[in-house]
């Protein structure tokens, strides 16, 4: 074989790799993007369903109210049963305060959005979470450069509460939270593991905890409302099906990726604002 | 004492309310449905109409947007869970349409009590959601 030819043949080798290397990416990519309209709509459905629940449990629970505020009317002050009727007005004071957050969840409400500059934003979170996580939970955040997004700052205050208080939970009081921010550009390969997102700039909002991790099912279903692994009375499932629908609605995207015993790490994309 | 209509659909609801308001010494009738509501309204004249939103047959928004026309002075109390919309884009709608007072449920039953004195006594209060 002369070395032109063997040249020619490394060349075609070369092309057919890349041929490879380009159909799979798309393979990914597509696999990817019909995943996450299969999401969308599920999230969708369970909305729709959520909200009808919540309409008529806000009719049983506002009649559970009524009657035993009634009956403790009729009741001595320093009696037994009249205690044990505040504990039903108790319980439906948790009912109501649930079926608010499934509401919240499934209503598609119009939000205010403003230029938001994203660190102080995260700071005001930070500054207001470090009062309530244990001592020996530490918060970091570092962000390279100013940036602003397009967005509602009650909104974005959910986003970073529900997922510190996950991070808290998951490392059983003790462990670190990290928050990096930092702007990619409409090439940045971070782009690929997003199909929805279009080529402009972001930013890249991770959050990493030191936790427990999760397994690759529970991965699966961490977006789902009411999908809960905590227990019973501990969590409503809907902490991260609301962030994943506020990101949404900032048009913007979510992903997790975690490891048994080693961590989780949420990373947020947002559409970056120019000024 | 008021003469007071309560539309609503739920028996839960309607009959604890009725206790709730005759505790309270006001007079009671009863309506299931905007239907049954407006056919009351042809005979009689009450003080305040209390109306759910979402009923069979015809719903409170129905109602109240009639009622205005032909009993302009009723006074109008809104109530709603909510149901495809959030509660309130259905309470704003019908203080829009002319309800004088609207209230969420679960609905807090003093705050109600205390608009019905405040609509009787001529102190019409708009625009005011708990």
């Amino acid at each position: 074989m002369t070395c032109r030819q063997s040249l020619h043949l490394e060349q075609a080798n070369n092309e057919l790799k890349k041929e490879i290397a380009d159909s799979t990416l798309i393979k990914e990519s597509k696999v990817k993007l019909e995943h996450a309209l299969l999401q969308g709509q599920k999230l969708q459905a369970m909305g729709t369903l959520a909200g009808g629940i919540a309409h008529d449990f806000n009719n049983i629970l506002y009649a559970i109210i009524g009657y035993s505020e009634m009956a403790r009317e009729d009741v001595e002050k320093d009696s037994q049963l009249y205690q044990n009727l505040g504990k039903v007005l108790e319980a439906s004071q948790r009912g109501q305060e649930l079926v608010s957050r499934i509401l919240t969840f499934s209503r598609r409400q119009h939000h205010q959005l403003d230029a938001l500059n994203l660190k102080s934003t995260i700071e005001t979170v930070l500054s207001l979470m470090k009062q309530t996580i244990p001592a020996s939970v530490t918060l970091q955040f570092s962000m390279e450069t100013e940036l602003s997004i397009f967005g509602n700052k009650t909104l974005l205050h959910q986003i970073l509460v529900n997922i510190i208080n996950n991070a808290v939970d998951a490392m059983d009081g003790e462990g670190s939270i990290k928050i990096d921010v930092t702007r990619i550009g409409a090439n940045d390969p971070t782009l690929q593991q997003f199909p929805e997102m279009s080529a402009q700039n972001y930013c890249k909002i991770e959050m990493s905890d030191t936790g427990h991790g999760m397994d690759k099912a529970t991965i699966e279903r961490i977006f789902e409302p009411f999908y809960t692994t905590k227990e019973v009375g501990k969590g409503t499932g809907l902490g991260l099906s609301i962030v994943h629908s506020i990101v949404k609605e900032h048009k913007g995207d979510i992903a997790v990726t975690s490891e048994l015993g080693k961590g989780t790490t949420f990373t947020i994309l947002l559409p970056e604002h120019q000024q | 004492m008021a003469k007071i209509l309560l539309v609503e659909d739920d028996n839960l609801v309607r009959d604890m309310l009725t206790q709730v308001l005759q505790r309270a010494d006001h007079q009671v009738v009863c309506a299931t449905n905007g239907e049954e509501a407006t056919d009351y309204l042809r005979k009689e004249a009450p003080d305040i109409m209390v109306t759910d939103i979402i009923m069979p047959k015809k719903s409170g928004i129905t109602l109240i947007s009639e009622v205005k026309t032909r009993h302009p002075n009723l006074e109008i109390i809104a109530i709603s869970g909510g149901g495809r919309l959030d509660p309130t884009g259905y309470l704003d709608l019908s203080e829009s349409l002319g309800a004088s007072v609207s209230f969420e449920k679960p609905i807090d039953n003093t705050a109600l009590l205390m608009a019905i004195d405040l609509l009787l006594h001529g102190n019409k209060e708009t625009s005011e959601k708990h």
